[in-house]
């Protein structure tokens, strides 16, 4: 009886529109994403970088080329030379591939003086297949991309306009 | 003469997808229909196709992982770890109790992110579009967790033979413990909006009813197995990883309907989040990683391992040949199985109830087809 | 033809209808954004928020985009037929508005002289002003109007069942299906609920019914609340709203009925639907809600209430009545096609039909 009286009354439906109305007026969860860029953990494997020394400037990387053979889709290729003086490699070319790389993270975990790193840095897109092989001077220094949201950022001193192209 | 249009056919053939907003990917499925009446459905597959299982035979043991986060990106975890279980069983590896417990903490966790995807995507299939947003709205939270611990979001590349990657990062307890406090309330949410709601209760109750002989039958597992009433569940009857040492029922169903598979994986995640819970509470210290050979050589051999993923029993057989890469890897995907059934639990349905149905196998197509 | 009947027949009437017209697809537009917003919210989403300020201006951006997109006609359709059924569904929507009383007889007297004062001799204004329905605050008055308004507004649906039948394709054709099915069952309930109304109000003309409540002293809704539900159900069913809203279905028949329509055609299509909303809004407001009246209209107490113009009254009602369309909305799963024709057959027709018995019932006994 009771059942009855509450599928007369609709109960279960207005339990449902209850839910929904006091959510109308929740605090929304939207993040605002191309001005308001998430906060990434410190872990996030995402656009690749080669680090260099702070103090000296020169590469961290020795060229021991294990990234290279760690890697499961085989898309680093170290390039060195031996320096005739010394007798140890110095790295002159990298290339790190991101169409097809993984973000496994293993390259970064092997590599015995953190050299390559995956920073927090998401914004992988770009406009051709050329432009994901990222090359050694990228590697190191980063590269300019279209910023959608920086017209709102001029505030803090950026000063690339919304819709200014620049390749890397 | 009037040409023949499709009204004069007694019976229409249909695509459903593979772009079609319900198929969940790229699933299709060719229906003959009666009206509205379903008479036959074939499902076509293989538009996901990467041959996960041939590019583990070209990779060592520690490069395949990664690879199978992508067969079901939705249980990443789960299908990380299945392997990993096999390659450890395999070469005899000891893994330190604090990472088998994260490794539980993890799964399970995952089998609720896993869960909350269904239940969006299965409930804006049958109209209830809200639900969509608030599960994944917690979802979110989960994967928070997983970018803090793992580093990435969706294909984690969780952990690594003998053990995790890294240790857990700090407040990442504090921040479990807040999802599992706030999430029963959530889940009752969930359930305010649909399991009493005259219009959910007409759309799954006695649609795609199939009897516990019949589900053993196909070789169902997980949860459509469980909604049937049988209590298999990997975790309770092969324990693995640790397993033991936690209390959790395994719910079941009476009717095998959808209704009732509903009802299990809602009671299914609030069983993983008593898992979470007791892990928290006696998470013991130590290290995270066991002795793992640098090159990894397991003897030759046939190897099963099975996990219990949030579709069902997740297998991987491994064949090693004594040499550093796998001589052959099989999956046993839990979805590739139910998929089977689909055709026998349709037929007589409408099209509406097909929809229901295929989201209440809960497929994730890039398993199915690896 | 003197100037009289000129103007109070013809000028001032399509007047009154291209400012309907002009308002009903403004109304129309920022119905959609309100849609998307209520429903974000409820989803805590902000929902459109790109273009003008929290999204203002979405709806224009919208239109442009609808126009500007490329004008398909599937090849094997057939192509007269598939050009007119989305007019044939907006059209009706819009008619219907002709008899809707937005305000009171008289409410627009006073506007009237203003402006015809200059042109005319007093005598000619009063004639002009006093003319059939020109003073009041709809298009026109009929005393069949909610015979009318049902007419009229079930040819829309034919433009769906023509839509889905020339587009040649199979999902199309099933949601065309669907939609004369459930026509025919809510159609029926929707007619009973109203005639316990009908019955009270001893009259067809919308314009009377109201006035009834006025003297009544009372919303209908408070005699009838059976039939304010039903009527509300049946009109989310006409209209083609979840949980109702089965030609279309996008999870099941990925468009229904305007799966192969595109730019401006679906726009057409779009609006139609927005259009029956408002209708059925504005007719469950004057039918059961006392149109234009303030609440309590004849409470001494509550006369303050009679400084807010009626208009302003009707248009809050409508308002209300549209979010709850769009809260439901966002609540409710859909149900299915024999469920649906269950419950229209099963549970609301008798229910409706109930409703006139025994309202009949007592208004012979006791009054
Ligand atoms: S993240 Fe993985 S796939 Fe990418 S470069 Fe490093 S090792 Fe290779
Ligand atoms: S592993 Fe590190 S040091 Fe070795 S080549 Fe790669 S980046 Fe350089």
């Amino acid at each position: 009886m009771v059942n009855f009286l509450k599928r007369v009354f609709f109960v279960d439906v207005l339990a449902g529109l209850a839910l929904t109305l006091k959510y109308t007026f929740h605090r929304v969860y939207t993040e605002q994403y191309p001005t308001e860029k998430p906060k990434l953990a410190e872990r996030y494997r995402g656009a690749p970088r080669l680090n260099n020394d702070p103090e000296t400037g020169e590469t961290l990387c020795i060229a021991c080329d294990l990234c290279a053979q760690v890697c499961p889709e085989d898309l680093i290729v170290v390039g060195s030379e031996r320096d005739p003086d010394t007798r140890k490699k110095v790295l002159t070319t990298y290339t790190f591939d991101t169409s097809r790389c993984l973000f496994c993270g293993l390259c970064q975990e092997i590599c015995p003086t953190n050299a390559i790193e995956l920073t927090q840095d998401f914004e992988l897109a770009t406009y051709s297949r050329r432009n994901m092989v990222w090359d050694r001077t990228r590697l190191e220094q980063g590269w300019d991309r279209i910023d959608y949201g920086a017209d709102r950022e001029t505030a803090s001193g950026r000063e690339s306009s919304r819709y200014e192209r620049k390749t890397g | 003469m009037i040409e023949p249009t499709i009204l004069d056919a007694k019976e229409i053939e249909i695509n459903m997808g593979p772009q079609h907003p319900s198929t969940h990917g790229v699933l299709r499925v060719k229906l003959k229909i009666d009206g509205e009446k379903v008479r036959q459905a074939e499902c076509i597959i293989g538009y996901l196709h990467r041959g996960v299982e041939k590019i583990s035979e070209n990779r060592n043991y520690f490069k395949c992982i990664p690879y199978y986060d992508r067969t079901d990106y939705i249980a990443a975890v789960s299908n990380g770890l299945g392997f990993i279980l096999g390659v450890e069983k395999m070469a005899e590896i000891q893994v330190p109790e604090r990472a088998q417990y994260i490794r539980i903490m993890m799964t399970e966790l995952n089998r609720i992110a896993s869960h909350l995807l269904w239940l969006a995507t299965h409930a804006l299939d049958i109209g209830a579009m809200t639900v969509f947003l608030y599960c994944f709205r917690e979802r979110e939270e989960i994967l928070k967790l997983f970018e803090a611990l793992f580093g990435a979001r969706l294909t984690t590349h969780a952990f690594r033979i003998g053990g995790l990657w890294k240790d857990l990062p700090p407040g990442f307890v504090e921040a479990v413990k807040k999802f599992t406090d706030e999430f029963p309330a959530r889940v009752d949410e969930y359930e305010q909006l649909l399991t009493k709601n005259r219009i959910w209760l007409d759309r799954t109750r006695g649609i795609g009813v199939i009897s516990a002989a019949e589900a053993i039958e196909y070789g169902l597992s997980g949860p459509p197995l469980r909604g049937s009433g049988v209590p298999y569940d990997v975790r309770k009857l092969r324990p693995y990883g640790g397993y033991e040492n936690f209390e959790f029922d395994v719910p079941v169903g009476k009717n095998g309907d959808t209704y009732d598979r509903y009802l299990v994986r809602i009671e299914e995640m609030l069983q993983s989040r008593r898992i979470v819970e007791q892990i928290l509470q006696k998470l013991p210290s130590g290290p995270i990683r066991g002795k793992v050979p640098r090159v990894l050589k397991p003897a030759a051999g046939e190897y099963y391992s099975a996990v219990e993923g949030p579709r069902g029993e997740l297998g991987y057989y491994i064949v090693s040949d004594g040499s550093t890469q796998p001589f052959r890897v099989r999956i046993r995907p839990p979805t590739f199985i139910s998929l089977q059934v689909l055709d026998r639990l349709v037929r007589g349905h409408l099209i509406a109830d097909v929809v229901a149905i295929i989201g209440t196998l809960d497929i994730v197509l890039g398993e199915i087809d690896r | 033809m003197d100037s009289v009947f000129i103007i109070s027949y013809v000028v001032i009437p399509l007047l009154k209808i291209a400012v309907i017209v002009l308002i009903l697809s403004g109304a129309i537009a920022y119905l959609t954004l309100l849609e998307r917003k209520v429903i974000a919210h409820i989803q805590v989403r902000l929902g459109p928020m790109r273009v003008g300020w929290h999204g203002l201006l979405q709806p224009i951006a919208d239109g442009l985009k609808f126009i500007l997109k490329e004008d398909i006609v599937p090849s094997r359709a057939d192509a007269l037929v598939f050009t007119l059924a989305p007019i044939i569904s907006l059209v009706p929507a819009f008619v219907v508005f002709s008899v809707i009383p937005f305000g009171p007889p008289g409410m627009l007297e006073g506007v009237l002289r203003w402006a015809l004062s200059p042109f005319f001799s007093p005598e000619t204004v009063q004639s002009i002003v006093e003319s059939g329905s020109v003073s009041g605050g709809f298009v026109t008055d009929i005393n069949i109007a909610v015979l009318f308004v049902l007419s009229v507004s079930s040819v829309g649906i034919l433009g769906i069942i023509l839509a889905g039948w020339a587009s040649n394709s199979k999902y199309p054709l099933l949601g065309a299906l669907r939609s004369s099915a459930q026509m025919v069952s809510y159609e029926v309930a929707l007619g009973f609920s109203i005639i316990g109304v009908l019955l009270i109000a001893r009259s067809l003309s919308l314009v009377e019914i109201v006035q009834k409540q006025q003297q009544d002293q009372l919303w209908y809704i408070f005699v009838q609340p059976v039939a304010f539900v039903l009527f509300f159900i049946c009109g989310m069913a006409e209209t083609n709203r979840l949980p109702f809203d089965l030609p279309e279905a996008e999870t099941e028949l990925v468009g229904g009925f305007h799966t192969e329509y595109s730019g401006f055609r679906f726009a057409l299509f779009f609006m139609a639907e927005y259009a029956s909303m408002i209708t059925a809004s504005a007719m469950a407001t004057t039918l059961f809600l006392g149109g234009w009246l303030p609440p309590f209209p004849s409470v001494p107490a509550f006369s303050f209430l009679h400084l807010v113009p009626p208009v302003i009254w009707f248009l809050l009602k409508v308002f209300l009545l549209l979010y709850i369309f769009i809260w439901v909305r966002g609540t409710l799963p859909r149900f299915r096609f024999d469920q649906l024709m269950k419950y229209g057959w099963k549970v609301f027709f008798p229910v409706a039909l109930g409703n006139v018995l025994v309202s009949a019932g007592v208004l012979l006994r006791f009054i």
